[in-house]
């Protein structure tokens, strides 16, 4: 079963995605094993909504944003873009799709090139949408840098002139210079200070607003995405734990990794706790291969003898809220 | 009521008084640090918590020793560690205090562990050089430290190199060597800032359970003011190379009197403020050679009045013993602004 909702609302549909990658050795190279880096993956994101992907590093929520462009081929599942299955498309095929799903990195340092203006990284874009002329473009350029809230004389100046927060800003006029409708955004704030990261989720926010775009948020910061996200999947060793509205999963996590996520988050407000956490650490032996039955038993507060034996599917327990634990209450609706 | 009065433990370990470092090339003079004061006493955990830029580091390099001069130079100010002055020390005299009353903890530390020797050998390496325990015990002490940071089977850690080990594992290992020879002081840059979440929870624990078993003081230093409300007692909020604002840590967090660290909380999301707009704070930070005149906020200060402009504030005290550089928010006459 996968997440379920009025089919023609998604935008964005993933389901069952499966991505393994070899683990090679020795003088040949051959493969000895295989790390099942993304497996059994199912989303939705509804058009003008933002869906945050979170996780510790190594959980595959990269993986997955690479596969929603494309930029990584699935070895199973489908990823449904307004109801075509864009997974496996060949560059030709896949063209007219590249214009409407677009990505912001997030090291705004190292995703500029530093040989091109900016008003050159930002005509790429629209050649590749027909503008073709210089002076056509020059005006374009500067309505999108308008856009993210830079002066246009922006324009002729180099990435290395600019600060990281701006950099970032760069960043997202050239993902919308093709008029997308889904951003894929990898972490986007996280290298920036945290007066500069207000300001990039406040413009995140507006051009949301204005343009009705779509957000695939990937973070490690659940402040970020309680901020931001309207739905949320928690995601542990290439497995979805976890799949919300922000509020559920924020007010009543049911799954064990969501609650020691949410207990070993800093918070402001509740003021001085001693950061503890009954979590234990990942033991070496299951580096690359998570252990049979559930994958995140082996650090889990609350497992029980079932969980070594079988791994639990995402299963809902409630309309909008999936949950992949043995421990999780029923659907209220069944008996 | 002055806090820190009341629950501070008198003994100061470590005071550093108008601290200033230059970085200087042919056209400009940066002041990463323009005259910074702190204080760290016996068993408490103090943050310096600030922006990218803002002198944090440079601080903590400059009084240990480690600055890289020429560029950087020590343009003032005095630094005291137990009585001691450090600053005047040659490097051979410093290398006495590093490693063995000071211990430090770095950012990276996959980077700041040396690749080609093996964990053992390089937690032994501070035991033979500053204790000169024989061969014979330096095995057993190690294990032992390993034991303390909560390292797995450190059997095998031990021949383990830093690439085998996690994120976490290697950070255990840092702070292994940091506390090798029984420091009276630990002065942590960013120690969790490369880690998860909940790695960086266990960490914080960890130092935190060290701490009161060695009755040692803990210098942190961080840009994150999630982990200042989880670990300090007494905070230094710096920008633009100066402290801004001090005290003890939560009220500091929940009534902060300088606008430089009320802006900062108010720009930090959480899904409390969901559907509010993030205050965010205008402009970006001065750059070291080119700062403001007056108060080196003001530029981005929503209480900025003309006087903001030219003249550089003094520390002001709030009622309640807080302390922060805003003769404004403070409501002094202009006549007072330039005492500190």
């Amino acid at each position: 079963m996968e997440p379920h909702k009025a089919e023609s609302m998604d935008l964005l549909r993933i389901e069952k995605l499966k991505k393994y990658f070899p683990v090679r050795r020795g003088f040949f190279q051959r493969t000895v094993g295989w790390v099942r880096a993304v497996e059994d993956v199912s989303l939705y994101l509804a058009r003008g909504k933002t869906l945050g992907l979170v996780g510790e590093s190594g959980c595959g929520k990269t993986t997955v944003a690479r596969m929603i462009l494309n930029l990584l081929p699935a070895d199973g599942g489908r990823i449904l873009y307004k109801g075509n299955d864009i997974c496996g498309l060949s560059d030709k095929d896949m063209k007219p799709f590249r214009k409407e799903i677009q990505i912001v990195f997030q090291d705004p340092y190292g995703s500029l090139n530093p040989r091109m203006t900016v008003g050159q990284t930002l005509s790429e874009g629209l050649r590749i949408t027909g503008i073709r002329g210089r002076t056509d473009r020059r005006e374009p350029i500067e309505r999108l840098l308008g856009l993210v809230g830079m002066a246009p004389t922006a324009i002729d100046r180099y990435p290395h002139e600019f600060s990281g927060g701006q950099r970032q800003r760069i960043g997202i006029a050239r993902a919308l210079s093709v008029e997308p409708a889904l951003v894929v955004c990898d972490e986007p704030v996280s290298a920036l200070d945290v007066s500069i990261q207000a300001q990039i989720i406040n413009l995140l926010k507006d051009l949301q607003d204005r343009l009705g775009l779509s957000y695939v948020f990937i973070s490690h910061d659940l402040n970020v995405v309680g901020y931001l996200c309207h739905q949320v999947a928690v995601m542990y060793r290439g497995q979805i734990m976890e799949y919300a509205p922000a509020e559920k999963v924020f007010e009543n996590p049911l799954h064990p990794y969501t609650r020691v996520l949410l207990a070993a988050l800093p918070d402001l407000e509740s003021g001085k706790a001693p950061p503890a956490t009954g979590l234990e650490s990942e033991r070496p032996e299951f580096a690359l291969t998570p252990p049979e039955g559930c994958r995140f038993r082996m650090r889990c507060p609350e497992k029980h003898d079932r969980c070594r034996l079988l791994n639990p599917e995402l299963t809902p327990v409630d309309d909008d809220h999936w949950v992949r634990c043995w421990q999780a209450p029923p659907h209220s609706t069944r008996i | 009521m002055n806090v820190d009065a009341m629950n501070a433990p008198q003994e100061v370990v470590l005071s550093v008084e108008g601290l200033r470092v230059y970085f200087r090339n042919e056209e400009e003079v940066a002041r990463a640090v323009d005259g910074v004061d702190f204080e760290v006493r016996r068993g408490e955990t103090v943050c310096l918590v600030g922006e990218s830029g803002c002198g944090k580091t440079v601080s903590a390099l400059a009084l240990l020793g480690l600055l890289p001069r020429p560029p950087g130079e020590i343009a003032g100010g005095r630094v005291r560690f137990c009585g001691d002055d450090l600053l005047d020390r040659d490097e051979e005299a410093l290398q006495v205090v590093r490693g063995r009353r000071i211990g430090m903890v770095f950012q990276e530390p996959l980077t700041s562990l040396n690749p080609v020797f093996t964990i053992g050998e390089q937690i032994a390496e501070p035991l033979r050089v500053h204790l000169e325990l024989p061969e014979s015990q330096i095995r057993q002490r190690c294990l032992q430290l390993l034991h303390d940071v909560g390292i797995d089977s450190p059997e095998q850690r031990l021949a383990a190199y830093p690439h085998q080990l996690s994120g976490g594992q290697r950070q255990r290992a840092m702070i292994a060597m940091a506390l090798a020879c029984g420091p009276e002081l630990i002065i942590a840059d960013e120690p969790t800032t490369a880690l998860d979440v909940t790695v960086q929870a266990q960490i914080l624990s960890l130092m935190n359970r060290l701490q009161h078993a060695h009755d040692m003081s803990v210098l942190y230093i961080t840009h994150d003011l999630g982990v200042v409300s989880q670990i300090a007692d007494r905070v230094y909020v710096m920008y633009a190379g100066v402290i801004v604002e001090t005290g003890a840590a939560q009220p500091v967090l929940r009534n902060p009197r300088h606008p430089y660290t009320r802006a900062l909380l108010d720009s930090l999301p959480n899904r409390r403020k969901r559907g509010r707009r993030l205050y965010s704070i205008p402009g970006s930070v001065p750059h070291p050679a080119y700062k403001p005149a007056g108060c080196p906020f003001h530029p981005r200060c929503p209480r900025a009045i003309d006087a903001c402009r030219e003249h550089f504030p003094g520390m002001c005290v709030f009622d309640d013993g807080q302390v922060a550089r805003c003769p404004v928010a403070a409501g002094r006459k202009l006549t007072d602004w330039c005492r500190s």
